[in-house]
């Protein structure tokens, strides 16, 4: 069979990939070996947050005498959270399913490998059928990085150590959790299983959480875990795993420790799915583990695209989803060009982080002059009616040179909702004057980026 | 009633100064001691600090402008207060002027309100719109502003060469559009590249900041990479010249169109002054002396030579000579505005403790821009030492009217034979002498060279003259 294109991977890179290509007239192919939608849609953004906004709704019913609300004997029934996550799932990814065929998109699911080239194009077999096709599409995402560290292998396999996948489904709710890694994924999963019970211990090997978001930030959301009940061991290193008694090993302060829980998640980061996949093939260039790719998608081979995770950039979903339109444009002769400089990051705890462009400390790395100004969330009339918690603020870098909006961090309910309009500030490079004449909906707590912005 | 604030005379010789900073807005409350202006004369800049207290209620004049010394630059009283009567009167004329003017425009639109062209054409006559430079109708313009296009790339085709509406429309829809910010860096860009090097990266293919960048990138990188090209944009900043450069410049540019430069250069044998130097240096404080540098030693060496001379202690003014009856001595100083020349009046009257003190005191208020300018003019000769920075030799430029600058340069080691007739290294400082040739020939001007270095060579016998 021949296509036009051949789509590997339907995550959120491959299917919308695959629907626009067919939106612009391409014959597409797309190919999936574990489950349509991807990690996003089946055990990452979509369940997490299901999972998360169940804890919102049982911590706000639990801390309601602030707000007036008392009630006796709530509960979090943990089955019926994941009972409801799945339920979820299904909905979108039957709604994924129906967009392709009513698009008359090819899907298989199978594990494709691409063998080589000829006169048709590229060549992919899948499972013993071969299809060609002039133009490719590779969107196999990520996976956990998975360390060499000793008993790790062992107690993954006892399910001591659980991935994204496993820890998303788990029947029930474990009365100590340990959680390596304090990342994104690992603080969200951290807030759940609080709220639903677990006794969470977060290692984390830097000194602060949260990754790269900016430094105030990542104290006020570490403050507010601690408040919450969550145990952090930072600047600490896992060094091995007792998996005959569920303990992990690891070193703080030049001292040998071990915890010992119910079940541990692994959440130290991604990297992309490359294995199997035929790439030496045609002789795809992979550089430091993921595809390289330049600012069109394209791979070092004419008409081969990567989108999504796979090329190292970004890994997020939503970063996934225009690098794949990126692509397509391009291949149907539309000049277009990815960009990254205000991809939005989001942590979807309680309150919700925000941060979208460069923080104080990558705009000084890369010697960018700049000004920054901060205000407290109570600046918002709507925050204050609506949250007893005080800790929000809101940080606006300005370019000094073209006074351009340069980065923005907030932390604050709400906050994932409002920060695409900082992205069009920053694409449109719109100056700090025309940012001014915005108008801002009164009241909301996005009237705080306007504050801030008269801060200048 | 409201008070008004003025322009300071600084120096009896000045006329008016420029206003170059306004440090108060309209509306701010005035303390006693706030810094106020900033105004600069031909030669120094001067901040002006509030005498009276309360509300600043108007200013007259903008940054930038050049306000006759004593005029009223502003009011200050409390909210409400009228300050009409403060006005300084040219301003109210300028007034009444531009409100004839718009009523004639009005008046003018009025009767031909039936012609739409014509209507646009009144209303374009904006004073930022060049029409001479640039056909465009104001509506196109509306619409370029709007859409962050700069359209002196649409092509016209309106009559006479005039951009029209539709032609900014097309370059909307077709590119190149800038982002808000890219615009403005690209207007201010010197050479701009042109429409087809640029490739917009941005939303909807619009032109960004780094795409300007990357633009001149590409060319750095062939460049770099050893191909020959044209580069698309050479960059450079502009910088607007200070008002003291520009007065530097034609006093420079005049000196060389009025008048005919020689130059003549010597040196002599430095051990003497150097030794003196040493001498004072170990008696300073016993004796109270002041930090006696070789330059003030060459002050005073000059001043005291130079009436010996008459014709260089001279200007010429329309073919006649004011020779002057002391030594008024300039002496240039280097400064972060440029280049200041005070003066040390009646130099041959003064004690070389004097002249060392007082040049010092003049050099440090030509650098922090205090001198009261009347020290900046009155120089009947002028003396500039580039010595320090390792100068062996130059053409000093001289200042008319007056007829001789001399030059100072670094100490070189040079051979010479003594009078057993032996080879003898000795410190030599260079001295380069410019004259007017229309006023003095070389010779003479050489034998004050010759009787000043003699001077210098046997500086304590020169002290006890």
């Amino acid at each position: 069979m021949h296509y036009d294109l051949i789509v590997i991977g339907a995550g959120p890179a491959g299917y919308l990939g695959a629907e626009r290509a067919t939106e612009s007239g391409m014959e597409t192919l797309l190919i999936e070996k574990n489950k349509l939608g991807g990690v996003c849609l089946n055990v990452g953004c979509i369940p997490s947050k299901t999972l998360l906004n169940s804890a919102k709704i049982f911590d706000k019913a639990l801390h309601g005498e602030k707000y007036g609300i008392e009630v006796d004997g709530i509960k979090l029934t943990h089955g019926k959270v994941i009972e409801r996550k799945n339920k979820v799932v299904h909905a979108l990814v039957s709604g994924v399913r129906a967009a392709l065929e009513k698009k008359n998109i090819d899907y298989k699911e199978g594990e494709a490998h691409i063998i080589g080239i000829n006169e048709n194009g590229y060549l992919v077999e899948l499972e013993d059928q071969k299809y060609s096709a002039e133009k490719l599409l590779i969107a196999t995402g990520s996976k956990p990085i998975i360390p060499e560290i000793n008993g790790l292998k062992e107690s993954i396999k006892n399910e001591f150590v659980l991935t994204n996948s496993e820890i998303l489904s788990l029947a029930e709710v474990p009365d100590k959790l340990t959680i390596i890694g304090g990342g994104v994924i690992g603080l969200e999963m951290a807030s759940y299983y609080n709220s639903a019970g677990s006794d969470v211990t977060v290692i984390e090997m830097l000194n602060h959480i949260g990754g790269n978001i900016d430094e105030d930030i990542s104290n006020i959301l570490l403050e507010n875990y601690i408040q919450k009940g969550i145990s952090f061991e930072l600047e600490a290193k896992v060094i091995g795993f007792d998996f005959k008694n569920n303990e992990i090993i690891y070193e703080k302060d030049d001292d040998e420790k071990r915890i010992k829980s119910d079940k541990s998640l692994l959440s130290i980061g991604r990297k992309p799915v490359l294995e199997n996949l035929g790439l030496e093939n045609i002789g795809v260039e992979v550089e430091n583990g993921h595809i390289k790719v330049d600012e069109t998608g394209k791979t070092n081979l004419p008409g081969v695209y990567a989108a999504g995770d796979v090329n190292g950039k970004s890994l997020l979903a939503h970063t996934a989803y225009r690098e794949a339109e990126v692509c397509v444009n391009n291949m149907v002769g539309k000049k277009d060009y990815m960009r990254y400089k205000a991809v939005p990051q989001v942590l979807y705890t309680d309150p919700e982080v925000v941060s979208i462009g460069e923080t104080i400390k990558t705009a000084k790395e890369k010697n960018i002059d700049f000004e920054v100004k901060q205000l407290p969330m109570m600046y918002s009339g709507r925050y204050v009616a609506e949250t007893e918690n005080k800790s929000g603020i809101c940080k606006i870098l300005i370019d000094n040179k073209h006074k351009t909006l340069l980065g923005l961090h907030m932390i604050s309910h709400n906050a994932s909702e409002i920060i695409y309009g900082a992205g069009i500030m920053i694409e449109n490079e719109l100056r700090l004057k025309e940012i001014k004449e915005i108008i801002f909906p009164h009241p909301t707590v996005s009237e705080i980026i306007r504050e801030t912005i008269f801060e200048f | 009633m409201a008070e008004a604030l003025q322009m300071p005379r600084q120096g009896l010789s000045v006329e008016s100064s420029f206003l170059t900073k306004w440090h108060k807005e309209i509306g701010d409350e005035i303390k006693e001691g706030d810094l106020l202006i900033t105004f600069e004369t031909d030669k120094s800049t001067f901040d002006m600090e509030a005498e009276i207290e309360g509300v600043l209620l108007a200013k007259f004049f903008e940054e930038g402008e050049e306000v006759a010394v004593l005029t009223n630059i502003g009011a200050v009283g409390e909210v409400g207060e009228d300050y009409e009567d403060l006005k300084p009167q040219e301003l109210i004329e300028e007034d009444i002027k531009s409100e004839e003017e718009t009523k004639k425009i009005v008046d003018k639109k009025r009767t031909q309100v039936s012609v739409e062209d014509e209507v646009e054409e009144i209303k374009y006559k904006k004073p930022e719109v060049k029409e001479d430079v640039f056909k465009i109708s104001p509506r196109a313009i509306k619409l370029s502003e709007k859409n962050s296009i700069f359209h002196e790339m649409a092509i016209p085709t309106g009559p006479e060469g005039r951009i029209i509406e539709r032609d900014i429309q097309k370059l909307i829809d077709e590119g190149p559009v800038f982002t808000p910010a890219a615009l403005k860096a690209y207007k201010n860009m010197k050479d701009k590249p042109s429409k087809d090097s640029l490739t917009g990266t941005g939303l909807g293919g619009k032109i960004t900041i780094k795409d300007l960048q990357i633009t001149q990138e590409k060319s750095e990188e062939k460049i770099m990479a050893g191909e020959l090209v044209i580069p698309e944009n050479i960059e450079y900043e502009e910088v607007e010249m200070s008002n003291i450069r520009k007065n530097i410049a034609k006093a420079m540019h005049d000196s060389l169109q009025t008048t005919a430069q020689l130059t003549l250069n010597t040196s002599f044998d430095a051990s003497s002054i150097l030794k003196y130097r040493k001498k004072i240096k170990a008696f300073k404080e016993e004796l109270e002396l002041s930090n006696i540098t070789l330059n003030s030693m060459i002050l005073y060496a000059v001043a005291k030579t130079l009436l010996d001379h008459e014709q260089l202690n001279a200007h010429l003014v329309d073919n006649r000579l004011h020779i002057y009856k002391h030594v008024q001595l300039g002496m240039a100083v280097d400064t972060e505005r440029g280049l200041m020349v005070p003066t040390i009046f009646d130099a041959d009257l003064k004690s070389l403790n004097t002249i060392g003190k007082e040049s010092l005191k003049l050099a440090k208020k030509c650098q922090e821009g205090s001198i009261n300018p009347d020290y900046l003019k009155g120089a009947s000769f002028t003396i500039t030492n580039l010595g320090s920075l390792d100068i062996e030799s130059f053409t000093p430029v001289i200042n008319p009217p007056q007829i001789g600058i001399l030059g100072v340069n670094t100490i070189e080691y040079k051979i010479k034979k003594n009078t057993e007739g032996e080879f003898v290294e000795y410190p030599a400082m260079g001295l380069s002498l410019t004259i007017d040739h229309q006023a003095i020939d070389g010779a003479p001007a050489a034998r004050f060279l010759k009787d000043l270095s003699n001077n210098l060579e046997k500086f304590e016998l020169m002290l006890s003259k």
